[in-house]
């Protein structure tokens, strides 16, 4: 029994509990709440878990991420290791090779027959075809590269090599690596800034508010594609240019949609409660209204990340990115449409990584904004 | 509406006065020299520097870039790739590819891109609808330049409809046009689908509107309606969307043309970037600058006309 004896008048604070009943609340019929409470990030990933392409999009990008760690050290090839003796060796793959599909072999068409001598004979697997043109022997011929390259046996790259001999898999996920990173050290780096400056702009208003947003204004006039070109040139290549390039104007949007969240919550009676109470600017914004702008932010730091993996292999594709030896998607992609005719694996295997890196994340941000904010829900 | 559009030309001035000097000053603080050609004696190098003001202090040299920029429209002159000629006049040698691609890209894109999203508007939640908006997600999120390899290995290797590569000694515009086919489509792709997909949840909203159901209920068809009534509704926002596209397409071509071998303006930017030709690299950074400017101000101004609290609540 919850009473305390002090406040009872002398002549009967020390009566025995027994005496006493309480009167007027019979029994409480209230029943204690069974279910865990839900909070808001609860409730958004239960709403994500229901979006099915959301869920894949996610298993797809947490399966590139974890290849792009650990697969460079599976394959047993360094990324820069050349061997010129193995260029442009077609896929090989273990299991797959028994099918005929990736079992590292190529068909030549319209080699003279004579030409076949060049080739060691345990290198030739068979001729498809044979026939005349103008009296020259000639055939289609299937040759088994690694065995012409001189490849030991039970030695495989899984997509091939490339110009200068390089194991193209280990490439890949080196150069998915490198792409990630930037990706996400740019929309971090975007997301910080935005974030601070909005929050500035929109918490304190007037003056400050003008300035700040007259400056991100003419910032933000500025072309994407001319400032980053000009950023390039100006810090060089490396992952750290590129990462700054993108940062330039990349947080711009961020910083308008806090300012704006900032605006509609800073009025709010909570706000000004608190404020009553002697809470420090900081703490009203970090703590009391920022919160408010979590979902959009994390929604837009999501949809930007395809946009960051596109600039970074757009300027690689350019010549302003980064810069060979070290790998990027951007790079296979420009240095495997150079013999895109010949050798189409070199472009089909870093092309199809980016795209279902783009699609996934952008799936994945649109499932995430859903889950979010229940009120946009249903547009893709 | 004057004061309006006053206050949106000084904006783009003042823009294009900042990007002018970023790039004074960031390409010539490169580590290279203008003149570093072991094949022009160094006297002529003195003179030529002298003549274009290089051999002075570069605040000096700045006076004279904006100086002549304002005065005489003159933006100096190429040094490398086309030593002597007026930046402008090597510019135009190479414009023409580029624009033809990026121009018919754009006016494939927008019919492609009403078209399939009012199909799935229409056709909301069914088949069609599911179709095109898979479409849209692939077509938005991979890059342009796989869409480029994958047409030129499918359509000119495997089916060999078109040629590999731009044909640069095409004798008509018929034949120029039929090599830059699959360029455009690869460029125009990304687009289409921004478009269709945007016109998609504007004709949603607006066909579950009041004044549809009231187009209905005085005796309009379905197809009046949503032609009359519905189309032209979600037909300004699309407008306002689209502009800005030249700026997306024009920098996806910068890609495009490359795989395609395109002599445009993007391989002569990369070009003159890499070979050094410091004047080239400002005057067409400047150009694709005045584009994207040019674009944003007419969706101001255009934004200014349809609703007028803009121009009088200001920027606010």
């Amino acid at each position: 029994m919850i009473v305390d004896r002090n406040r009872l008048p002398e002549e009967i604070r020390d009566l025995p509990e027994s005496c006493f009943e309480i009167v007027g609340a019979e029994d409480i019929r209230d029943e204690a709440p069974k279910t865990e409470a839900i909070g808001f990030f609860k409730d958004a990933i239960s709403r994500l878990r229901k979006n099915k392409l959301s869920v894949i999009a996610f298993w797809l990008i947490s399966l590139v991420i974890v290849s792009a760690i650990i697969v460079p050290y599976l394959t047993g090839y360094s990324y820069t290791a050349q061997n010129v003796a193995l260029r442009n060796l077609p896929p090989k793959i273990p299991g797959l090779e028994k099918l005929g599909i990736a079992d590292g072999t190529r068909i030549l068409t319209n080699r003279p027959k004579d030409s076949l001598r060049e080739f060691p004979a345990d290198s030739i697997v068979e001729i498809v075809r044979e026939y005349r043109i103008n009296n020259v022997e000639m055939v289609d011929v299937k040759v088994d590269y690694y065995a012409y390259a001189g490849v030991p046996e039970g030695e495989y790259h899984w997509m091939g090599t490339d110009y200068l001999g390089r194991d193209l898999c280990t490439r890949l996920f080196m150069g998915a690596r490198v792409s990630l990173l930037i990706a996400f050290f740019a929309v971090v780096a975007n997301i910080i800034i935005g974030v601070i400056y909005g929050a500035c702009a929109g918490y304190y208003g007037g003056k400050v508010d003008m300035l700040l947003t007259h400056f991100a204004e003419i910032l933000d006039g500025l072309p994407y594609l001319v400032v980053t070109i000009l950023f390039m040139l100006l810090l060089g290549s490396g992952m750290l240019s590129i990462v700054l390039a993108l940062t330039v104007t990349g947080w711009i949007g961020t910083a308008r949609l806090v300012r704006a969240q900032f605006y509609r919550f800073k009025g709010r009676e909570y706000v000004l409660a608190a404020r009553t109470l002697g809470v420090k600017d900081r703490a009203l914004i970090f703590r009391h209204i920022l919160p408010n702008a979590i979902g959009p932010v994390i929604t837009r730091a999501m949809i930007s990340i395809p946009g960051a993996i596109f600039s970074e292999s757009f300027l690689a594709y350019i010549g302003l990115g980064i810069k060979p030896p070290s790998p990027s998607i951007g790079i296979l992609l420009s240095d495997g449409q150079r013999v895109l005719l010949q050798y189409p694996y070199q472009t089909v295997f870093p092309a199809v990584l980016i795209s279902v890196l783009m699609v996934s994340f952008n799936l994945f941000a649109n499932g995430l904004r859903d889950a979010l904010d229940p009120t946009q829900r249903g547009e893709i | 509406m004057l004061r309006y559009t006053l206050s949106r030309l000084g904006a783009m001035l003042l823009t294009m006065f900042i990007i002018m000097s970023l790039s004074f000053w960031i390409i010539r603080l490169m580590p290279q020299s203008i003149f570093e050609n072991p094949e022009v004696a160094p006297e002529v190098q003195k003179l030529l520097e002298a003549e274009m003001h290089l051999d002075k202090p570069m605040w000096v040299q700045y006076y004279y870039f904006i100086r002549d920029i304002v005065t005489k429209r003159d933006f100096g002159r190429s040094v490398k790739l086309r030593p002597g000629m007026d930046v402008f006049k090597v510019i135009a040698t190479r414009i023409k590819p580029s624009m033809v691609l990026n121009f018919f890209s754009l006016l494939l894109s927008i019919p492609a891109g009403i078209i399939l999203g009012t199909i799935a508007a229409l056709q909301r939640n069914k088949w069609p609808d599911n179709l095109i908006s898979f479409l849209v997600v692939i077509f938005i999120s991979v890059p342009s330049f796989v869409f480029g390899a994958v047409l030129q290995y499918t359509f000119t290797f495997r089916i060999p409809l078109f040629p590999t590569l731009y044909d640069a000694t095409a004798a008509s515009f018929g034949e120029m046009f039929h090599s830059l086919t699959l360029p455009i489509i690869a460029l125009a792709l990304g687009p289409a689908a921004t478009i269709a997909r945007y016109l998609r949840g504007e004709l949603i909203e607006t066909l579950s509107s009041e004044f549809l159901l009231l187009a209905r209920t005085k005796g309009l068809t379905r197809a009046q309606a949503v032609v009359r009534h519905a189309f032209r509704n979600s037909l300004v926002p699309i407008a306002n969307t689209i502009i800005p596209m030249i700026t997306g397409i024009m920098g996806g071509s910068l890609v495009i043309e490359r795989i395609f071998a395109v002599p445009g303006m993007g391989g002569q930017l990369v070009e003159s970037i890499v070979v050094g030709d410091h004047f080239l690299t400002v005057a067409l950074l400047m150009f694709y600058s005045a584009i994207s400017l040019i674009t944003i101000f007419v969706v101001d101004i255009s934004y200014g006309l349809i609703d007028p609290r803009i121009r009088v609540g200001g920027g606010k």
